[in-house]
This record gives structure tokens, C-alpha cells and sequence, in this order.
């Protein structure tokens, strides 16, 4: 996953992704690539449009 | 290894509360926060009920309550609008938070209560051992861990916590309102003590607000369902800002994004050694995304909870099922009248949305508060006493 330097860091990603990969750090967002099966919700989810595969 | 009676993830209001009432209780309480700055970046619009504060013990101080709020102003998509302000009674009045102040205030209450505060510290990971929680932290490159008899969770729609305790805490994306908010001086309002909100395809699946803090200062803000729509908050609120009357003028000082949980208070909010709490727990009133006071309410009892539990020995789900009953007797009728209404307004077009706010014009309100709104709109609305007639 691609974080844009946009991001806000805001958590709304981490929040709905439904097999709970997206750890929020204060001005980090660390995603577990390995499990993640690519539903795109966290993309799609995002208010400010900052993550792209 | 760090050991302790209750530990407190995520210093928000909710938490800080929890904290307080926890070391009120005679528990020895640690309260983390992952931020370095406790309330900052805020994600509200900032607005809370006098009747809340106060049953909360909050007295308002100026310095954090900084608009006193009289009055309601409610904007269709044809510009007819509704002024529920003056001669009514005012049961939800309340104030606009600055919260960078009050989350602050709040947790040095929880520090004079006596709890231990450590900003800057992830909680990364957990696990269960016996009758305790042990929590995997860092902090400023330290890596430790902290073991806990009961955990409180505290940290936010994207709630780690319970999910990893494996209690239901996860949002769906059509429970979730994506949000975007600026801050902005220079913005024309008639009436400053009055929030004003905007309905229809402006914000699909949520609505705009203009919360005053202060003559020409407001938060502009607006909440979509993004499930209904390809285009992110920011770019509906940067479209709201440039063609509303009231803002095209206006300056941006501050942006704030985040999500809201609007999909009622999650089922099991708590399980042996653990309880949760605030947005993690979707403690937030479906219709308005209100979350402060409804969350800390909770949070207070999760804190009495949690330190009665510690005195008895006992951290059972079943001991601390209390949590669980006090909060659904507060919140669980509310939640489901509430999210009734939510739907109900989200299947409404714009003309429908302009047609009840016309109607609104010779209707005369009593009070300005949720429930005698819904029982005005179910007069003058056959589709709402079809939909909702029965609920209020």
C-alpha cells in the first residue's frame, strides 16, 4: 500500500479494514501487506483520497 | 515488566474519564495514549450538552467552553431553512468545546485522581495470561510491556484493542461516516450562538455543520457515507465551502479528517479482564455522529466498574457485566430510535428534504431537541409516520 504524504493519520482506514492489518501510529500507518487480501475498503474509505496500491 | 490494577488505552475525553473514575475508585491506573499531544489533532465538531457536562461532574470553564449555543438552524438543499432558536425551550443546549483544551483538562483530572499518564506510547499488541491482560508498548524507541488485571479500550474507530481481545469491535463501511472538517475565521453567520446544518446531496448519507466558535469563527464540517458515493469528505466539503453563502469567503486555519462509528454501540462490550469504551464501542448517537458526551458517560462507568471489580477480586465478564447493562439502559432506546431515523433521512431525495423543510415553515416547535424534531417531521410527513410513526 501506497501512503500518500497527504495522509492525515486520521485512522479511518484502520477502522474498517475487516481483517484489522492496519496498525495507526501517531504519524504512521503500518500495513501487513501479507495478509491483506486486497478488498480495497481502506482505499475507498479514506477522506482525504492519500492510499493507493 | 509494568504492573497495574487497570490500564487505559487511548486519552481522549472517554478514556481520561474512565481513567479518573477508575483512580477515583481506588485502582492503580495507567493511562496511554499513542499521540504526544493529548487532543490534538482534534476529530470533532466540538459541540456537547450542558445536561451532559453536568451529569458528567464537568463544570464548564470558559477556556474550553468557549460558545454558548442557543439555537438550531436547519438547511434544506433548496436554501428554505428552519430557525428553531428564541422562545423555545432548550433541553440539548449546550456549548462548543475547544478541545484541545478540554481533552488536556480532562486527563489532568484523571492525573490528580491519581493515575499515571504516558503520552507518546503505542500499545502494539496483547495477550492474555491468567487473570490479566499484558500489553506489548512503545515508546520514544523503548520497547516494555505492561500487565494489567483489567483493560480498558479506549482507542478510537480504529479500535485495535477489542478486535485483538476478539470481541466485535470492527465497523463496517456503511456504519462508518467518513469526516472532514475545517476550521475557519472570516465565515458570515447570522446568529453565532446557533449551529446550522445542511442536508441532502451536499453530503450523501450524513450532513453539513457550521458549529460557531466564536463571531467568525466556525467549524465547517460534513460526514458522507462513502458507500454512497466515489468522491472522498474532502472534496464534498471543499465543493460546500467554495458555494455556500456563509463561507465562500471564509479562511481555513485548520483541517481535520477522521471517521465516525454511526452503526450503534457494538453488542458485547466487554469479556473477561477487558471492557470498551467510546467510539471503539460505537458509543455515538447514530443521527447526529455526537459522540462526547454519550462516550464519557460510559467512560465514567467503565472506570466505577473497573475499580469496583479490582476491590472484589473479580474481573470476570460476568462481574463486569454491570458495564454492559448501565450502558445499554443509557443508550440502547436512544440508539435504536436514532439509527431509524438516520435511514429514514438517507432514503429521502433532495426535493423530498425541500418539501419537509416548507412544510417546517408553519409548524411551531416547543423545544429544540432530537425527539421533538422527529415528532414534528412525523406530522407533516406521510412517508415519516409510515417509517417512523410508531417510534415517537
Amino acid at each position: 500500500m501506497i501512503v500518500n504524504e497527504w495522509c492525515m493519520y486520521c485512522g479511518e482506514c484502520a477502522g474498517v479494514c475487516p481483517r484489522n492489518l492496519i496498525l495507526l501510529k501517531e504519524t504512521d500507518l503500518v500495513f501487513d501487506d501479507f495478509r491483506c487480501n486486497e478488498c480495497d475498503i481502506c482505499i475507498r474509505v479514506c477522506p482525504v483520497s492519500a492510499l493507493k496500491k | 515488566m509494568i504492573e497495574t490494577d487497570i490500564l487505559v488505552v487511548g486519552a481522549g475525553p472517554v478514556g481520561s474519564i474512565a481513567a479518573k473514575h477508575a483512580a477515583l475508585g481506588g485502582a492503580d491506573v495507567i493511562l496511554i495514549d499513542k499521540k504526544s499531544e493529548i487532543g490534538s489533532p482534534k476529530r470533532c465538531a466540538e459541540g456537547a450538552s450542558k445536561e451532559g457536562l453536568k451529569f458528567l461532574g464537568i463544570e464548564p470553564q470558559p477556556i474550553w467552553a468557549i460558545n454558548e449555543i442557543k439555537g438550531i438552524r436547519l438547511v434544506a438543499p433548496d436554501g428554505t431553512d428552519v430557525w428553531l432558536n428564541d422562545e423555545i425551550k432548550l433541553p440539548e443546549a449546550g456549548y462548543i468545546l475547544e478541545r484541545k483544551i478540554f481533552d488536556k483538562h480532562i486527563a489532568m483530572d484523571a492525573g490528580r485522581a491519581g493515575a499515571e499518564i504516558k503520552v507518546k506510547t503505542l500499545a502494539k499488541s496483547l495477550k492474555k495470561e491468567e487473570d490479566s491482560y499484558i500489553v506489548s508498548c512503545e515508546s520514544m524507541g523503548e520497547e516494555f510491556e505492561i500487565r494489567a488485571k483489567i483493560l480498558i479500550g479506549a482507542d478510537g474507530s480504529e479500535s485495535h484493542i477489542g478486535r485483538w481481545a476478539g470481541l466485535k469491535t470492527g465497523i463496517k463501511p456503511k456504519d462508518m461516516e467518513s469526516g472532514a472538517q475545517f476550521e475557519m475565521c472570516n465565515v458570515k453567520m447570522e446568529d453565532y450562538s446557533v449551529l446550522e446544518f445542511y442536508f441532502g446531496s451536499v453530503a450523501p448519507g450524513g450532513y453539513v455543520w457550521i458549529f460557531p466558535k466564536g463571531e467568525d469563527i466556525a467549524n465547517v464540517g460534513l460526514g458522507v457515507i462513502q458507500s454512497k458515493t466515489d468522491r472522498s469528505a474532502y472534496d464534498y466539503l471543499v465543493d460546500f465551502v467554495r458555494t455556500c453563502p456563509a463561507t465562500k469567503n471564509a479562511k481555513i486555519v485548520e483541517l481535520n479528517v477522521g471517521g465516525v462509528p454511526v452503526g450503534g454501540m457494538i453488542k458485547d462490550l466487554s469479556d473477561d479482564n477487558i471492557l470498551i469504551v467510546g467510539d471503539a464501542a460505537s458509543q455515538v448517537i447514530p443521527l447526529t455522529g455526537g459522540g462526547i458526551v454519550s462516550g464519557m458517560t460510559c467512560g465514567m462507568f467503565a472506570g466505577e466498574v473497573a475499580a469496583k471489580s479490582i476491590k472484589s477480586g473479580d474481573h470476570s465478564k460476568k462481574q463486569l457485566s454491570e458495564y454492559n447493562k448501565r450502558c445499554k439502559d443509557l443508550l440502547d432506546d436512544k440508539m435504536k430510535k436514532h439509527l431509524k431515523v438516520r435511514n429514514y433521512l438517507e432514503s429521502l431525495s433532495d426535493e423530498e428534504l425541500n418539501s419537509v423543510a416548507t412544510a417546517f415553515q408553519d409548524v411551531k416547535f416547543e423545544e429544540i431537541s432530537t425527539t421533538e424534531l422527529i415528532k414534528k417531521l412525523v406530522k407533516v410527513s406521510p412517508k415519516a409516520l409510515l417509517k417512523l410513526g410508531k417510534l415517537f
